[in-house]
């Protein structure tokens, strides 16, 4: 399919200059018919081949064959079990060196997974040595940072703080938590327009600071009114024409990671009404792909299997706050199980042709756990820190934990863990 | 280390032999980090400090710590030397080329940009254009380009930049969203968003299903036309939908040139409301049945939404 020869062929190529012209694909119907239902999903006949397309074509093709196959309809909790065991048992290999300022996100991950998928399997041993290796590095107790000798940082503080939120209180370590601490730099972080600043001198200034603080913020009740000052415009500001949110207030493009931080933190702050629901639904809505059944993080982006919780998630808060579902669970779990899931190795991958990894096997399984729930906020204490949910399908059902989809973690373990801190 | 003789490097580990997820480091890892750690606790703002952030960003780019203490130490070494800071763009440059989905080089580089005496948006083109010709999204280089356009208050290069990447990849979301936001920036004339229109409409032709365009086109119309969605357009958009919004019933036999054009007219006729609730309905429910099915869920709330009102 060379578009460079067609161009001659189509006169409003020609006439307008264009480099290549349309491509007349048509699919045959067999290939998209899906089992449960007669329909017949139809791709739509023009398209142009560019970079986009060839890399979507690619992945639909191998999503398409794994999608077809009957092994790999279930969650392998065992097997995922070790993957995630492997960094709790030994050392890193050198390469790894790339995360050596992301220590505080490794032991959420992998500790985050063992507890989503069975809380015993983050053992009580575990438990110890994550909060002995966090109060190490961080005498004080917080602010953290990612690693000896490292400053405080926003996304490592949150990292750690939901670390430590999933260990039970092991060794008194929620008591080793400096509040005030971390409350006085959080102000020193924040601007006047409402936004966190991830680091103290430089940093990133973005929805990803402002979820990471107030996040934090409320599971440790410091959640003030000098605070919050400011922080709902600023998020507010960032929900761009596509209805999803940028990073910054200046019209960036709708991103699924920037945009679960801003909704997460609108939830935390009460503020969901102030943004237009409705856009935003749309475009979570649009993230999913009839072929692949999976989640994309931006228009026209491949699907990654990260977005099962960044976009999802944002989903699963709307339906928490009674906007209903916009997403469609079963497909996306069938997307996570048959394509991210692989036989030879243990882990979860971000989409196929790639290797599993402790950030995608959270994020997945998290993703697991939200497309097998339906959510609801508690009537008795409509807030974010409470958001329950059922199980759509018991007879269908992996048997995680319930998580809350605000904040990445087991609801039972975020209850508790607030609680301590009122 | 050479240089460095008077410096003992401080740990890295924690010291407990249990550690978890502990890094295998090699020496010179070791060396260069714990030397560049005991620098830093001491206060040392010197040019051979500098240089071993240098040594430190280049084995662990996301290695936020040397990133803020370079920061420190070029602010007490410039005081006004261009020379210097200039000498620290061409260095960013360089690292950033080498990791283009780093995090901190952005903000970094803002800073350096806000504390130089006479910063030019001449020289951060090229780069930039680089960059996206490398990874046309790459997230990070897009928003750092907004950043600049806006700093530098400079809005020339921008459309026809877009244009260009349009005409190379018309799927390209970053793209689009970049002309939104140059169009939001620059209160455009009525004609101006007209002429805007007509460029959408005639990518539209290009490739009807492509979901990029059709959002932008109704961030056109909600941005700069009140949502005052005329005649035209709804002809136009209904060129790629072959009548399916008028059938109260789908027929599953029809075949549509784009979901998206059927998405968009959905929204207008439910707009409208009145007697085209209908055809809003109609859409919607093709979609449901067959040309967007995943997003049933969506379609269903938003035809009992059309239903209420």
């Amino acid at each position: 399919m060379t578009s460079q020869d067609n161009g001659s062929k189509n006169p409003a190529a020609k006439l307008l200059g264009r480099k290549r012209s349309p491509i007349e694909r048509v699919v045959p119907s067999e290939e998209e018919s899906s089992s449960e239902s007669e329909q017949s999903i139809v791709a739509m006949v023009k398209e142009m081949e560019t970079e986009t397309t060839e890399a979507r074509d690619k992945l639909i093709h191998e999503c398409r064959i794994l999608l077809e196959r009957d092994d790999l309809n279930t969650l392998d909790k065992e097997f995922h079990k070790k993957f995630l065991d492997s960094p709790f048992s030994h050392q890193l290999p050198p390469g790894m060196v790339a995360l050596d300022a992301s220590a505080p996100w490794l032991l959420y991950w992998v500790a985050n997974g063992l507890r989503v998928m069975n809380p015993s399997w983050l053992e009580r041993e575990t438990q110890r040595r994550i909060q002995e290796k966090v109060f190490r590095i961080n005498p004080h107790g917080g602010p953290f940072g990612g690693g000896m000798g490292q400053l405080p940082h926003l996304a490592g503080t949150y990292a750690i703080v939901n670390a430590l939120a999933i260990c039970d209180n092991t060794d008194g370590c929620w008591d080793k938590i400096n509040r005030s601490s971390i409350y006085n730099w959080l102000l020193t972080l924040k601007r006047e327009d409402g936004g966190f600043q991830t680091c103290f001198r430089v940093g990133e200034y973005d929805t990803r600071g402002v979820y990471c603080a107030i996040s934090v913020a409320s599971t440790l009740g410091l959640l003030t009114q000098e605070l919050c000052e400011n922080v709902v415009e600023f998020l507010v500001h960032c929900q761009n024409y596509e209805g999803g949110f940028g990073g910054v207030p200046h019209e960036d493009e709708a991103h699924g990671g920037y945009t679960f931080c801003a909704v997460a933190s609108l939830a935390i702050l009460g503020a969901l009404d102030t943004i237009n629901v409705e856009k935003l639904a749309d475009w979570c809505s649009q993230r999913q792909y009839n072929d692949e059944k999976g989640l994309s993080g931006r228009s026209n982006k491949l699907v990654d299997v990260c977005y099962s919780f960044w976009v999802a998630g944002t989903a699963a808060i709307l339906e928490a706050y009674g906007h209903g579902n916009c997403i469609d669970k079963a497909g996306l779990k069938e997307y996570i199980l048959k394509c991210c899931q692989m036989t030879t190795r243990p882990g979860i991958r971000d989409k196929p042709g790639t290797k599993p990894d402790f950030y995608h096997t959270n994020y997945g399984l998290l993703g697991v756990a939200i497309t097998e729930n339906t959510f609801q906020l508690d009537p008795s204490v409509p807030n974010a820190l409470k958001i329950n949910s059922s199980a759509i399908n018991p007879d269908d059902n992996s048997g995680l934990e319930s998580i809350n989809p605000v904040y990445g973690l087991p609801s039972r373990d975020l209850e508790t863990f607030y609680k301590h801190f009122k | 280390m050479e240089g460095y003789e008077d410096v003992s490097p401080l740990p890295l580990d924690t010291g407990f032999k249990d550690e978890l997820c502990q890094i295998m480091y090699t020496d010179e890892y070791r060396m260069v980090v714990g030397t560049a750690r005991a620098l830093m606790e001491r206060r040392e703002y010197s040019e051979r400090a500098k240089e071993l952030t240098g040594r430190v960003i280049d084995l662990a780019p996301a290695y936020y710590t040397a990133w803020n203490y370079r920061f420190d130490i070029l602010m007490h070494l410039a005081r006004g030397n261009v020379e210097l800071l200039n000498q620290e763009l061409e260095w960013i440059d360089e690292v950033t080329l080498n990791n283009p989905k780093n995090y901190q080089i952005w903000s970094y580089k803002e800073a350096v940009l806000k504390n130089h005496p006479s910063p030019s948006f001449k020289r951060e083109l090229p780069i930039l254009q680089l960059m996206l010709d490398e990874d046309t999204k790459n997230y990070h280089v897009w928003s750092f380009r907004k950043w600049c356009v806006l700093f530098f208050g400079d809005f020339s290069h921008e459309l026809g930049y877009t244009e260009s990447l349009l005409e190379r990849d018309v799927y390209n979301n970053s793209a689009w969203t970049h002309r939104m936001f140059v169009l939001k920036n620059t209160s455009p004339s009525h004609d101006h968003v007209l002429e805007e229109i007509e460029y959408v409409k005639g990518k539209i032709e290009l490739v009807p299903q492509n979901i990029s365009v059709w959002t932008y086109l109704r961030g056109l119309y909600e941005n700069f036309l009140n949502a005052n969605y005329d005649d035209e357009i709804i002809q136009f958009t209904s060129t790629f939908t072959h009548g399916v919004e008028e059938e109260d019933e789908t027929d599953v036999n029809v075949e549509i040139e784009s979901s998206c054009a059927l998405e968009f007219i959905a929204h207008v006729y439910a707009l409208r409301g009145g007697a085209m609730t209908r055809k809003a309905i109609n859409a919607y429910k093709g979609l449901a049945t067959k040309y967007d099915p995943i997003r049933k869920n969506l379609w269903e709330l938003k035809i009992s939404r059309v239903t209420k009102s």
